[in-house]
């Protein structure tokens, strides 16, 4: 098969690159430009949109925010989602299938859909728009991302682990906490990891749940609907460098995973 | 059944209740909500109605927006599938680098898409990078408006939802036993014929997998055409949002959701019944 060079596949390829990275390095260009405006030729190198962006208290505050509430909705995801799997994966339960896709609708549906049914349903019956209820739909959209990597990482082999400690006169609480918990450390990272940058970059549910206050990305979205400012440049570099830590960070988790496995 | 399984099941409840609460209810009360005629709340006395389903096709406004969301997502849709498929083919059959390749391939992904929409506007603004860059080779005379136009808007959505595509068919092609292409090379089949009748055949579950999660965000995207739409370009999200946050007919609103919802359930429900919903993920990487 690998006979023939695909000469225009790999062209293909670089080209398809260039098209996936050339958008954001064009946003890092221009937020060290010293101009107003986003035209070449480039006038010189500036710090100035980073004050700004510092200076800017409500900025400063969405970040606050949006971290509050990635924090504290991956933890309950996590928790809840790899209870869900634990619980799920070795059940002889009725209409297991059908359970399972239903689980998996909200990584599916548009996420409008559940910001919308979700104001709904809060304004009905009365509770107040706002930092809480954002954090309540979040985890049930992050539940099922970590519900998702859980299946694909709990095997048969963890619950015959189990099986054996509780034979060798372990309780149930006991093999959890010193058996299963410590063999699905690396997947439970994961996973909590991926619900925190889901709820870090969710924006058209928390648009809809967050009334009076700020997250990040409704912070951007208000800077990009009322016209263009530099400032939207510098978040979007200090998001760019900080979605790499979190992406070199979740690569790590995998690596001492699989090492793991091979044990 | 022994008491640890037993037992490992009871973890499953609180986030069945979990999802029942914040998922299944709110989706419910959507339901009641276009069916009826006024708030539930502030105890508005209730009626039955399925005006809010007629008002969609009876007012050519909302037709016209709703035919012209689906022209938009299947357009996008088409687009993303001949764009990753190449790519796809690639890193699953000719390069030995695929799971890095994948791993750089999704970093923008991880990057909030409004940033990346943000980048669009950038590059497609009357005296942006790419009206600069055309008008200096000289390919075009005049500044061409490209933003706050549709074209901006499929443009985008493509942009996005590309990855998403890629991700599938890649793990779809990458199991494609290479010997079945040898073989029908060697009974007479030209490569392309080769390619056509057995590759491209075999790869059609990566690309429904792929068209479920490029097709369904695309129709209920809002905030692209916001950003970078005009007035041609306004989709189902940007109505739905107008009705509840401004106009302030939640009932209304909630019909256009439910239809929104209920044509997705139906796509993923249409889609698990033939190929399992597990083989979207089964390889998914991220």
């Amino acid at each position: 098969m690998q006979s023939k060079k695909p000469v225009f596949l790999t062209i293909y390829t670089i080209i398809f690159f260039i098209y996936i990275f050339a958008p954001i390095i064009l946003i890092f260009i221009f937020a060290f430009n010293k101009g107003e405006g986003y035209n070449f030729p480039l006038q010189g190198f500036t710090w100035k949109w980073f004050e700004e962006f510092f200076k800017d208290a409500t900025a400063v505050k969405s970040i606050r925010n949006s971290l509050i509430i990635a924090l504290i909705s991956a933890t309950i995801s996590t928790i809840l989602g790899t209870a869900l799997t634990l619980g799920l994966v070795k059940a002889a339960i009725k209409f297991k299938t059908a359970l399972l896709t239903f689980l998996l609708l909200p990584v599916l549906m548009p996420s409008l859909t559940i910001g919308i049914s979700a104001l709904v349903f809060f304004r009905t019956i009365n509770i107040p728009l706002g930092i809480p209820v954002v954090i309540l739909s979040h985890v049930s959209i992050s539940m099922s991302y970590v519900f998702l990597i859980m299946m694909g990482r709990i095997e048969g082999i963890t619950l015959e682990i189990q099986e054996a400690a509780v034979d060798l006169g372990a309780t149930w609480f006991q093999s959890i906490k010193d058996i299963i918990f410590p063999v699905l450390l690396p997947a439970v990272l994961a996973g909590w990891l991926f619900s925190f940058m889901i709820s870090w970059n969710e924006f058209i549910a928390t648009y809809f749940l967050i009334g009076t206050e700020v997250t990040l990305p409704i912070y951007i979205f208000s800077q990009l609907r009322f016209g263009i400012s530099p400032k939207v440049n510098v978040i979007s570099v200090l998001i760019t460098l900080f979605t790499f830590l979190v992406i070199a960070v979740l690569f790590s988790t995998r690596n001492i995973y699989s090492r793991f496995k091979r044990i | 059944m022994n008491t640890i399984s037993k037992n490992n099941r009871n973890l499953l409840y609180p986030a069945l209740a979990w999802f029942f609460i914040f998922f299944i209810l709110p989706l419910g009360i959507i339901f009641i909500y276009s069916f009826t005629t006024t708030y539930l709340f502030y105890g508005h006395s209730v009626s039955l109605t399925l005006n809010n389903f007629l008002i969609i096709f009876q007012k050519k406004h909302y037709l016209i927006i709703l035919g012209r969301s689906l022209k938009i997502s299947i357009i996008t849709t088409i687009f993303s599938i001949i764009f990753s498929y190449p790519i796809a083919y690639f890193l699953a059959k000719k390069t030995k680098f695929d799971r890095i390749l994948i791993i750089i391939i999704m970093i923008p992904f991880w990057i909030n898409y409004l940033i990346r929409t943000f980048a669009w506007k950038l590059l497609l603004s009357e005296n942006g990078v790419l009206n600069q860059i055309l008008l200096t080779t000289g390919i075009i005379q005049e500044p061409v408006k490209i933003l706050y136009t549709q074209t901006a808007v499929i443009l985008g959505l493509i942009y996005t939802y590309t990855p998403m595509m890629v991700l599938p068919l890649y793990a779809t092609i990458l199991k494609i036993d290479s010997s079945l292409i040898e073989a029908a090379r060697d009974l007479g089949a030209s490569r392309t014929g080769a390619f056509f009748d057995v590759t491209f055949k075999l790869s059609l579950t990566g690309i429904f997998a792929g068209t479920l999660l490029v097709f369904i965000p695309a129709l209920g995207s809002f905030a692209i055409p916001a950003i970078l739409g005009g007035t041609d370009s306004v989709m189902i999200g940007n109505i739905i949002e107008n009705q509840l946050l401004r106009v302030g007919d939640w009932n209304f609103g909630s019909a256009f959701t439910l239809a929104l919802a209920g044509l997705s359930i139906a796509l993923i429900l249409f889609y698990s019944r033939i190929f399992g919903l597990e083989s979207i993920y089964r390889n998914r990487e991220f």
